[in-house]
């Protein structure tokens, strides 16, 4: 995969800009700026070139989170200024802009965290933990588990299949084929424990915890921007923090 | 000679097991010997790799009894973690040999040496000489999870070997090859054997034991039955008793010789058999 310059960046550079941006809603009063981020982000997204991918994780993960949220808060947050009323719901001003503060900030800091992992390759993520000082175990538990899912699904498929072939309904209604999948469920967890066992003596095999320090090829750098851009981000947030308190 | 690995009465039984696993075990193996584990499924020949890798009774609980040494240190004075640098144990299941974090080939190869704390520069070097010697330079890029069985059981073997141990235990590294694969994985053995490394192997095919292995050691319902340089073994009158299958040229000798046919000698390898049949007494039409 050809890497731009925003996805070059180091992975902790990404990251604190994640934080940044969810700290910035907080101490920002208001609904307005944190409408503002998306688009932000979404020119960010635009110059690094994952703007239709962002796009729609963004509104798979968190569209329908928000119109609840919203409602529910516009119904049902105390308040006397009453704007309008529907059967037993009233809605109020108060409910309308805690409403949107909370489903512009919602909208803020996740859209900023899952542009983050857009942007970021949870291997570079693990790695740039790693070098932070995560032990080499926690780093493992993270990326086998990325493999492990895919691996397991394959293995339900093939377990199902031996059903089939001996004669156990796995097609039809939802009934059948939830009723199909339960008896999958006994040989899978238990293949998966087994081969646990197996999965720690390849790793003993490969001298996983051998008493030296572990080199790796793989390898992140810090560019001049990732030294620079930390230190603008904390600028911005005490110039926040400061304007905030003082105003 | 100087014996690497020693077995002085090891016996031992799993956690749950009634009966013992392996039964009062002794045995010496010598630095540099190619030595092969064989035995009918179910006569502990994955248990004893794995009290001679330690996985037994580092890993595995259970009782074990008697002495096993390594390199003239008991095994349970080790650490688990430095057995990985000295042993190099290869097993069966060539689906679940892999490491599980890493996208290629070429990184599934260099895990261990990373493990190892090798520097980056040689783990390059390295893993790149391994893949040649394996002939699994096409699939550096590949990623490991794609495999089929025999080119994992390929990458396996090469994971182990790149990190360089001393003794190799590999548990039947041919099951899921295809007759050209197997005998390449017995040259890169041959290979290993003649760099001075000692090896262990569990295999059912005899005809290759026949020809790149020292000794044998013969395994029945966790008993050694036989044991001692591979052309002895394969004479033993007691071998035909335990059902294992002998070289095909053996088994052909063997009946020549039931049939009347002098031998000379009980032939081992292909080559041999026309030169240990004892001529003489065998009708002179068989000249032409």
């Amino acid at each position: 995969m050809q890497k731009n310059r925003i996805q070059q960046l180091h992975p902790m550079t990404k990251f604190f800009f994640a934080l940044l941006v969810s700290a910035a809603v907080l101490i920002i009063p208001g609904f307005i700026f944190s409408f503002l981020v998306f688009p932000i982000l979404l020119v960010i997204a635009t110059a690094a070139g994952i703007v239709k991918e962002f796009f729609g994780t963004v509104m798979k993960a968190l569209l329908f989170l928000l119109i609840i949220i919203f409602f529910m808060q516009l119904l049902f947050y105390p308040g006397d200024h009453v704007m309008g009323q529907w059967g037993i719901f009233k809605w109020t001003e108060e409910g309308l802009n805690y409403g949107l503060t909370l489903t512009s900030r919602i909208l803020a800091m996740g859209s900023a965290f899952i542009l983050f992992f857009r942007l970021t390759e949870v291997r570079d993520f693990v790695k740039s933990l790693e070098d932070a000082g995560l032990p080499p175990m926690g780093a493992y538990v993270v990326l086998s588990t990325l493999q492990i899912i895919p691996e397991m699904r394959r293995h339900a498929n093939t377990i199902m299949d031996a059903q089939k072939t001996r004669g156990v309904e796995t097609e039809g209604s939802m009934l059948t084929r939830a009723k199909a999948f339960i008896p999958t469920l006994t040989p899978l967890i238990l293949s998966s424990i087994s081969s646990t066992e197996e999965r720690a003596i390849t790793l003993e095999s490969r001298a996983f915890s051998a008493p030296t320090k572990k080199t790796s090829l793989h390898k992140l750098t810090k560019s001049t921007a990732d030294r620079i851009l930390p230190f603008v981000y904390i600028i911005i947030l005490i110039g926040l923090v400061l304007w905030r308190i003082l105003r | 000679m100087n014996s690497i690995i020693e077995m002085k009465n090891v016996s031992y039984r799993y956690p749950v097991s009634e009966d013992w696993n392996i039964k009062n075990a002794s045995f010496t193996i010598e630095k540099g010997k190619f030595t092969a584990i064989i035995g009918n499924n179910g006569s502990g020949k994955t248990t004893l790799c794995n009290i001679i890798r330690g996985f037994i009774p580092h890993f595995y609980k259970g009782d074990l009894e008697g002495d096993v040494i390594v390199d003239e240190k008991k095994i349970v004075e080790y650490q688990l973690g430095q057995l990985g640098e000295k042993i190099g144990y290869v097993f069966q299941n060539p689906f679940i040999q892999v490491s599980g974090v890493k996208d290629t080939v070429f990184d599934e190869v260099a895990f261990g040496l990373e493990n190892l704390g090798v520097e980056e520069n040689e783990i390059i070097d390295r893993v790149n000489e391994i893949l040649k010697l394996i002939k699994i330079e096409h699939l550096r890029e590949k990623h490991p999870m794609g495999l089929s069985g025999g080119q994992r059981q390929r990458v396996a073997l090469a994971s182990i070997i790149v990190m360089n141990p001393d003794i190799l235990v590999i548990d039947e590294p041919t099951s899921q090859l295809d007759p050209i694969g197997t005998e390449h994985v017995f040259d890169i053995i041959r290979l290993m054997k003649e760099q001075g490394k000692t090896i262990i192997l569990v295999e059912h095919k005899m005809d290759l034991i026949a020809e790149y292995a020292d000794n044998l050691i013969v395994l029945n319902n966790g008993e050694i039955v036989l044991q001692g340089p591979v052309r002895e073994v394969f004479a033993d009158p007691r071998y035909g008793e335990y059902n294992i299958q002998y070289p095909h040229v053996t088994e052909v000798a063997l009946n020549l010789q039931r049939n009347g046919v002098q031998l000379k000698y009980v032939p081992i390898r292909d080559e041999e058999l026309s030169e240990s049949i004892s001529w003489s007494g065998v009708g002179e039409g068989a000249y032409d």
